[in-house]
């Protein structure tokens, strides 16, 4: 009986009942799009950060990461490549060297940092090709052609088909030193790197730093961003071997790490505020509507009516307008995806997306929204207990309300 | 006390205190109605007849003194125990707000049987019983705010009686009719005073309520000014 009259009475004040549930449904909407923007933006940073340059998981000698030495090397790199693209959900995965040396073209000289890369399997994994900004990529045979990074480019004054001279100190302690022909520029979105790095092929690298067969890296790409521990989990099994390290990126790029979770407690904050906004509103409906049913109140308490009954009524009211809020909400959110409208409104307006920097590097960014479980009960819960919480007071106050004084006509 | 004595009150005072000033309200009424009477209160606006009509069912308490009803002692009560006694014992018909506006007639008529945990079945036939003696049958279904004012005051008197309490308190019941609808809601009250032997205990600032009458209680100041059995 108490449902029924919470019902009635929620269709019998039709316009609070539509204000409320409006501001349930915006505030759910709200919710649910921030955390839906959050986490696609989360994904996205994180696949720009890791699958388009340090990859999802990283192999290493053991040690090489706190110390990163030209000895400590990953032998027989095929092999191990092979077992790692055996495991399930890898995409692939690409070998690299590193070393410094000193570069000069002309009477330029600078440090850099050598990167021996497989130019076929870098470009699987992460895309190397589409951040050459001038000139090509590497041959796929050795041919002692160089890639620089943009700012080792311009601090060496470098075009396109000169020669860059390589000196270092090979692995056998002898003195190496090569000449190469830069054949491309590339941008690879991390200036700091790009004003060290040059790019060799993996074969010319090896030789030219007497490292035969064996590497420093190898970067794997998984196919699902979510599974990284996992599939670290898995390689480490398959790969049953005590001289390396594998290490997923929220270890190798901790800091990064770090960084991505701060701004997820940004987000949590923000989500604290709509929420408060949300239950400031509905507390002043349901304060209202108490307050105009006292008499209703008084007179059911007169008649034998038990507080606690009453009580009941008044948070039933609540439920069923934050349940169908949430239900409304949750339609909304799954069938029309605000982003893409969103998205469309601030392309056609020319509004430019804000660009999102970590150390340095600058991440493009769009709207990337997912709507996934999290944007959806995430919002439903929260609403759902904040309106309820909010209510308790109003509740209470119609429980205790005595009937004498209620049912004074004057 | 006899059995006949169903709301008897002794030294019955109320204090009321209005910005720390004391309102008197009622200053030690005593006084015994017995089983069936039809009794009117009256007297001027502030007389204490609300004040009264609360203390004597259980809505407020009183500042000193003793109330009993149908021999228990409900002035010593606590909330809960005060509540099931008036759900079980008697029917309020008020000036106003009487009904939920949101439930059917016939459901605000079920109301406090459904509080009492009294079977479907019988509900429903009870509901209609008393519609009939309301003369609202075929009103069953119907909202209260799509019934006139008299029609609804008729409504408040079916739920005050369905639960067959002993004793039916009315603050005003006609003050929001017209006169003529007025002089007839207490014509049908008085019949089924006659015809259940239910004790009707009312106020009223209506000379044409007064006149139907059995009994006049004239309030002032808070004291008992007359008491007296008409014809
Ligand atoms: N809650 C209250 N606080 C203070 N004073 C009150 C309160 N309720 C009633 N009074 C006072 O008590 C006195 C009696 O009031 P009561 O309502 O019982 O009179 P009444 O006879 O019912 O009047 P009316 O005919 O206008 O309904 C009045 O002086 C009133 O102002
Ligand atoms: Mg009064």
């Amino acid at each position: 009986m108490m449902l029924k009259i919470a019902l009635r009475n929620t269709l019998r004040q039709k316009r609070r009942t539509i204000l409320t549930s409006l501001a349930m449904i915006v505030g759910f909407t709200l919710l649910s799009f921030s955390i839906g923007l959050s986490d696609g933006s989360y994904s996205f940073v994180i696949n720009m950060f890791t699958r388009n340059r340090l990859g999802h998981i990283q192999v290493h000698h053991r040690g090489y990461l706190d110390k990163p030495s030209l000895y400590a090397t990953i032998n027989n790199y095929q092999a191990v490549g092979q077992t790692i693209q055996n495991v399930k959900e890898v995409e692939t995965w690409t070998p690299r060297i590193y070393s410094v040396g000193l570069g000069s073209i002309g009477e330029k000289s600078t440090a850099i940092e050598v990167v021996g890369i497989d130019a076929v399997r870098e470009i699987m994994a992460t895309q190397f090709d589409k951040k050459i900004i001038s000139g090509r990529s590497l041959s796929s045979i050795p041919a002692k052609e160089s890639i620089l990074g943009k700012g080792l480019a311009e601090i060496l004054k470098a075009d396109i088909d000169q020669e860059i001279m390589i000196v270092s100190q090979g692995a056998d302690g002898s003195i190496a030193n090569d000449i190469y022909t830069v054949v491309g520029v590339v941008d690879s979105g991390d200036p700091l790197r790009d004003r060290m790095s040059c790019y060799l092929h993996i074969k010319d690298a090896q030789e030219f730093f007497v490292l035969e067969g064996r590497i420093h890296e190898i970067a794997v790409i998984v196919s699902d961003l979510s599974k990284v521990s996992k599939v670290t989990e898995r390689i480490k099994v398959k790969l049953s071997n005590s001289s390396l390290a594998i290490a997923p990126w929220q270890e190798f790029a901790k800091s990064f790490y770090q960084a991505m979770q701060v701004d997820q407690q940004g987000m949590w904050i923000a989500l604290f505020i709509i929420i408060l906004v949300v239950a400031v509103g509905v507390l002043n409906a349901v304060l209202m509507s108490v307050l105009e049913r006292t008499r209703e109140y008084g007179m059911l308490k007169a008649v034998g009516t038990k507080p606690r009954q009453i009580f009941w009524l008044v948070l039933y009211e609540v439920n069923i307008i934050a349940l169908a809020s949430v239900v409304i909400g949750t339609i909304l959110a799954l069938g029309f995806p605000l982003s893409t409208l969103i998205n469309y409104l601030l392309a056609i307006n020319g509004i430019a997306f804000p660009e999102i920097s970590y150390g340095g590097m600058k991440f493009q960014t769009a709207l990337y929204v997912e709507v996934n479980a999290r944007s959806i009960y995430i919002p439903a819960i929260t609403i759902v207990v904040s309106a309820m919480t909010v209510s308790l007071f109003p509740a209470l106050k119609a429980a205790l309300v005595t009937p004498a004084k209620a049912m004074r006509t004057h | 006390m006899t059995s006949q004595q169903v709301i008897v009150t002794e030294d019955l005072t109320k204090t009321y205190s209005a910005n720390d000033v004391p309102v008197y309200a009622l200053r030690g009424i005593n006084l015994t109605i017995a089983a069936g009477e039809f009794t009117a209160i009256v007297g001027p606006s502030g007389s204490g007849k609300t004040t009264f009509l609360n203390i004597i069912s259980g809505l407020d308490q009183p500042t000193e003194g003793k109330v009993w009803l149908s021999k228990e002692l409900i002035s010593n009560m606590n909330g809960r125990q005060l509540s099931d006694f008036r759900r079980d014992n008697i029917g309020f018909i008020f000036q106003a707000y009487n009904l939920i506006p949101v439930l059917t007639v016939g459901e605000n008529i079920e109301y406090i049987m459904l509080l009492q945990g009294i079977p479907k079945i019988e509900r429903h036939q009870r509901v209609v019983d008393i519609l009939e003696v309301v003369g609202l049958a075929g009103y069953i279904d119907r909202k209260p705010p799509q019934l006139s004012g008299g029609q609804q005051q008729r409504v408040a008197i079916a739920r005050a009686m369905v639960s067959q309490p002993t004793i039916i308190l009315a603050d005003e019941p006609t003050a929001n009719l017209d006169s003529k609808t007025g002089s007839e809601l207490l014509e049908m009250m008085y019949q089924l005073n006659k015809k259940t032997g239910m004790t009707f205990v009312f106020s009223t600032h209506d000379q044409a309520v007064m006149d139907r009458a059995q009994r006049l209680i004239t309030l002032k100041d808070g004291l008992i000014d007359s008491d007296n059995m008409q014809e």
